[in-house]
């Protein structure tokens, strides 16, 4: 049984990830290291991202031309790779969100109910 | 492609890189550079796993794992050789005998006929009241020629007429075809060298012309291109060689000369009446069978208004000429790839069991695997990349098993194949084989890797994993219930076709068929000049025959019981002709001397045999036999009354005995029409018929020693009145009534041969699920011997948990068999002497059945008694 919630745990993160990134390269490109900082520090350390797995992630999004990758310099003087958003990513993202949006509005109108109940 | 590579390329420093930049921050954060380092590590996730991750969203990283499975896959199976050896013979065993009936399937049925676009010749029959197809007249078949659109070509052939060759070399008898011109061509063969006769040739007044076999080429002419323009001597009579025919050419039997079918016997050519000839056609392009069909029996129509007197009611038959030559056999033919395809599931199910089982002890490694971060896919991949490697390699073994026991037995049933020169290990076949292995690897795999892959991690990483046992277990039992359900189809096949050849057995042929030897001569041709000269050859030939010591005694006869001999004539009694000969009864005539019925055994039942008084001098008579009596004298003595045949009508003559029924057509005779027999004395065959019809005969010779050690004295008579006198077609009655049960028992040897298969996999899978359960059960055993059980009660347990399996299974396959037996016509129409529903089979088969399950379960069953009660208390 639990392989089997761990799996779906890892599935919902996976979508939100994408998500995540895409609004993050939204100010601007930016370096592997440099996403998983912002995400983590954006979100009030909330999410707790296993870094790792933001390649596949940046490589799926690759894939499907959402994102384009180019080398660059990094603030301190390294060689890096920078992921940029490209113009099929920003509809991407505006059409996610919107998904998302609604996704959050359900469940929270399937939930404040049960959480009224639980008070009284 | 190139995208992917440059993607991947650089993965692994763009994660160092990231992994410096966190310990980095890290360390500004007031930690040491180690625990920097660890945290950073901690913080990333599993490294490897985010790589495999990584590769994967690239597509191509399918190839790769596959690859990596299958190194892995062998080292496992390396790892473990007698369960890699038992599944891979297992496999091969259930393989090889599919590979061997689909190679048959293949040859004779799949492959089309070995001619130019064989799709479009088709066999075009006469047809009358009586029978749907008869062999066609050479008169009509000009007519045809002449009229029928619907055709590109057609050509008529006569088969099995024997040559004696007597120069160049040995004196031997050939057998061959007399063809019409157009016969090759409309066959699309072209000939190895020289030509097709040409019209001339085809004619009465035509200059003798040879097409010669191949293989008569080489053994005569040593494959010499000259050898076209040469001559050959055959029957007394100079032929030129005009062509030589192309290796393995056959049509409906093997020939090793070709004649100008226009320069036969006149007696034969010239009649419309007489029905004796085989007619190949091409169908144009686009022309259907249907239209032809509609075509010829228009054709055929004014053809018997215009020649009423042969033709009346005659019509015709237009068959694909490979339905002629395999529709036989082909109901019995996919029925045995059906009833092998029974023992591969039996096979597979076997492989799923022990696959099962070994999960079950390899669940730990897969939950290790999942925890170092193999998704759930990939374990499964793992996994059918294992079983579909030991199907492959089963496959393999199963190719030498198909190639080592097909020829055995195919020569074990001679004649009951056609087109068996064309059975082989082809492509199509080695494709087969791959496509069975391949999906048999997935179908045997899938079921134990859903169910592992599917495993709960904790719970497997725990000792033991007893959980799944019963859900396991239940799987196993339902494959056991399978096979022992399959198993029992497939002995109630066996056994019924068992009884069949036994009842056949019994069946009286009508003769005696032990001690009796047949065999044919070709009397000389300086000696049947004339129709004097041949009748006192024939004599003397069979007087020093009769004289060879052990001879007890020997005639002729030109049609020998249960081979491809027959003459079938329309009859009356009486003097008046009927109106319509075509819609007149039949018999099957024979021609034989007077010491015939002697020499068979065949009862006399009323009046007398033949003499040697019986000559064209003396009143012509006949002997009929007990079936013509009862079908045409229900209430009246044969004897005395009159009897004439023919369409070139023979007689009236004075029926003079009544002897018993030669079955002819097989000891089932399966014939829809009831063919009563007449013998007529060969000493009085029409002076017109005698050349052709004397050349027909065979000798029947009944002597209580072996075939080999008087042959060597009969062939010394026989040369004694002609050194050029070839003796061939030798056989023992016994073996010409044993290759007439060749349809049934092919089938019955091979269902046997599964059935027995099958029996053997069925045991091997109760023994091993019981055996399983026993191994899982230890420690309730010991319970229960703790709480009184007695080893009886114990043994007793194990039993019967087997029999209940064996019971389950037998109860399905009964009303599996029931079911089959009835809806499947080319199974019931094997069957003689036995319903399909025979309980003795059904109780006999259950009995074996259930015999062999208890014995497969003894050995567990001994082990479960032999549990030491305080052992499995102790483990815990």
């Amino acid at each position: 049984m639990s392989t089997k919630a761990q799996r779906e745990r890892i599935e919902l993160l996976q979508g939100t990830l994408d998500l995540l990134i895409l609004r993050t390269l939204l100010l601007g490109p930016a370096h592997g290291h440099a996403i998983a900082k912002a995400i983590e520090f954006r979100s009030e350390e909330v999410l707790q991202v296993e870094q790792g797995s933001l390649y596949p992630a940046l490589h799926r999004l690759i894939k499907r031309r959402w994102i384009s990758v180019e080398e660059g310099v990094s603030e301190n003087n390294r060689r890096a790779k920078f992921y940029r958003l490209t113009a099929a990513g920003r509809r991407q993202l505006a059409v996610e969100t919107g998904k998302w949006d609604k996704l959050a509005g359900a469940i929270a109108r399937i939930l404040r109910p049960a959480e009224r109940e639980s008070q009284s | 492609m190139k995208r992917r590579r440059r993607m991947l390329e650089d993965l692994d420093q763009d994660i160092r890189e990231h992994l410096a930049r966190e310990t980095e921050d890290n360390i500004g954060r007031g930690m040491g550079p180690e625990e920097a380092r660890s945290m950073a590590l901690r913080k990333f996730g599993n490294v490897t796993r985010v790589k495999e991750d990584t590769r994967e969203v690239w597509a191509f990283v399918w190839t790769e794992q596959l690859w990596q499975d299958i190194v892995y896959a062998f080292r496992m199976l390396r790892k473990s050789p007698a369960f890699t050896s038992v599944v891979v013979l297992t496999l091969a065993l259930g393989i090889g005998a599919n590979t061997a009936i689909f190679s048959v399937v293949q040859g004779v049925l799949l492959a089309p006929l070995p001619y130019f676009q064989s799709d479009r010749l088709v066999v075009l029959f006469e047809s009358n009241p009586r029978f749907p197809r008869v062999w066609i007249s050479y008169p009509n078949f000009q007519d045809w020629q002449r009229s029928a659109r619907s055709f590109e070509q057609m050509a008529v052939f006569m088969g099995w007429k024997g040559f004696d060759l007597t120069d160049p070399g040995e004196p031997e008898h050939l057998d061959g075809k007399e063809i019409s011109a157009g016969f090759f061509t409309t066959l699309g063969v072209n000939l190895a060298r020289g030509r097709e006769f040409t019209a001339q040739e085809d004619g009465a007044a035509g200059p003798p012309a040879v097409i010669i076999s191949d293989r008569l080429w080489r053994n005569r002419f040593g494959g010499s291109p000259e050898a076209v323009g040469k001559s050959v001597t055959l029957n007394g009579v100079d032929y030129t060689i005009v062509g030589v025919a192309p290796p393995d050419f056959r049509l409906l039997g093997d020939a090793d000369v070709y004649t100008p079918l226009g320069q036969g016997d006149p007696m034969i050519i010239n009649h419309r009446a007489t029905h004796a000839m085989w007619c190949i056609a091409r169908l144009k392009p686009g022309a259907s069978i249907l239209q032809a069909r509609a075509e010829m029996s228009t054709i055929q129509k004014g053809l018997d208004e215009q020649y009423p007197d042969a033709n009346r009611d005659l019509g015709t038959d237009v068959t694909p000429l490979k339905e002629q030559i395999v529709g036989e056999v082909s109901g019995t033919l996919l029925l045995l790839l059906g009833a092998v395809g029974l023992v591969l599931l039996i096979a597979c199910a076997n492989v799923a069991n022990l696959l099962l089982a070994r999960s079950a002890a390899r669940s730990r490694e897969f939950a290790i695997r999942s925890a170092l971060g193999a998704n759930r896919s990939r374990v499964l991949r793992q996994l059918l990349t294992e079983s579909v490697l030991l199907a492959l390699a089963g496959g393999g073994l199963g190719l030498a098993v198909a190639a080592w026991g097909l020829n055995p037995v195919l020569a074990a049933v001679p004649g009951a194949v056609p087109r068996s020169q064309e059975i082989g290990l082809n492509v199509p076949v080695l494709l087969f084989a791959f496509g069975v292995a391949v999906g048999v690897g997935i179908l045997f795999g899938m079921a134990p890797a859903l169910k592992n892959s599917r495993a709960g991690l904790q719970d497997a990483l725990k000792e033991g994993g007893r959980t799944s046992a019963s859900g396991r277990g239940r799987v196993q039992s339902s494959l056991v219930i399978a096979q022992m359900a399959l198993t029992l189809v497939l002995l109630v096949g066996a056994g019924l076709l068992l009884r069949t050849i036994r009842s056949l057995g019994q069946v009286d042929p009508g003769f005696d068929p032990r001690h009796l030897i047949t065999f044919r001569v070709g009397v000389s041709h300086s000696l049947t000049k004339t129709v004097s000269g041949t009748r006192v050859a024939y004599q003397q030939l069979i007087e020093r025959i009769r004289k060879v010591p052990g001879v007890q005694a020997a005639d002729f006869t030109d049609v020998v019981p249960l081979s491809s001999d027959s003459d079938i004539m329309p009859f009356w009694i009486g003097s008046e002709k009927p109106a319509s000969l075509q819609a007149a009864p039949r018999l099957q005539g024979l021609l034989t001397g007077p010491d015939y019925l002697r020499t068979m055994g065949i009862p006399l039942l009323r009046g007398r045999f033949f003499t040697d008084q019986d000559t064209t001098h003396s009143p012509c008579v006949w002997v009929i036999d007990s079936d013509l009596a009862r079908m045409y004298f229900p209430n009246s003595d044969p004897l005395g009354q009159t009897l004439s045949v023919g369409f070139a009508s023979m007689g009236p003559c004075i029926i003079v005995g009544v002897v018993g029924h030669v079955r002819h057509w097989g000891l089932d005779e399966p014939s829809t029409y009831p063919l009563g027999q007449a013998y007529l004395p060969i000493a009085q065959d029409p002076d017109q018929w005698v050349q052709s019809n004397y050349s027909g005969f065979s000798v029947m010779v009944r002597t209580p020693l072996e075939p080999t050690a008087v042959m060597p004295a009969i062939k010394n008579a026989v040369y004694g009145a002609g050194s050029d006198q070839p003796v061939y077609h030798l056989e023992t009655m016994q073996q010409v009534v044993s290759d007439s049960m060749s349809s049934q028992r092919l089938p019955m040897v091979l269902l046997g041969a599964f059935a027995g298969l099958a029996l053997l996999l069925a045991s091997l899978g109760i023994y091993g699920v019981i055996s399983y359960s026993v191994a899982q059960r230890v420690r309730e055993i010991g319970i229960r011997m703790v709480l009184g059980a007695e080893k009886r009660d114990v043994f007793r347990m194990v039993i019967g948990q087997g029999l209940r399996l064996a019971v389950a299974g037998l109860a399905i396959g009964a009303v599996g068999a029931l079911i089959l037996t009835r809806l499947l016509p080319s199974f019931s129409s094997l069957l003689y002497g036995v319903r399909a529903n025979d309980p003795l089979t059904f109780v006999a088969v259950s009995i074996i059945l259930t015999g062999v399950a208890i014995l497969a379960c003894y050995i567990p069953a001994r082990r479960a008694t032999r549990v030491d009660p305080m052992v499995p208390l102790r483990c815990e």
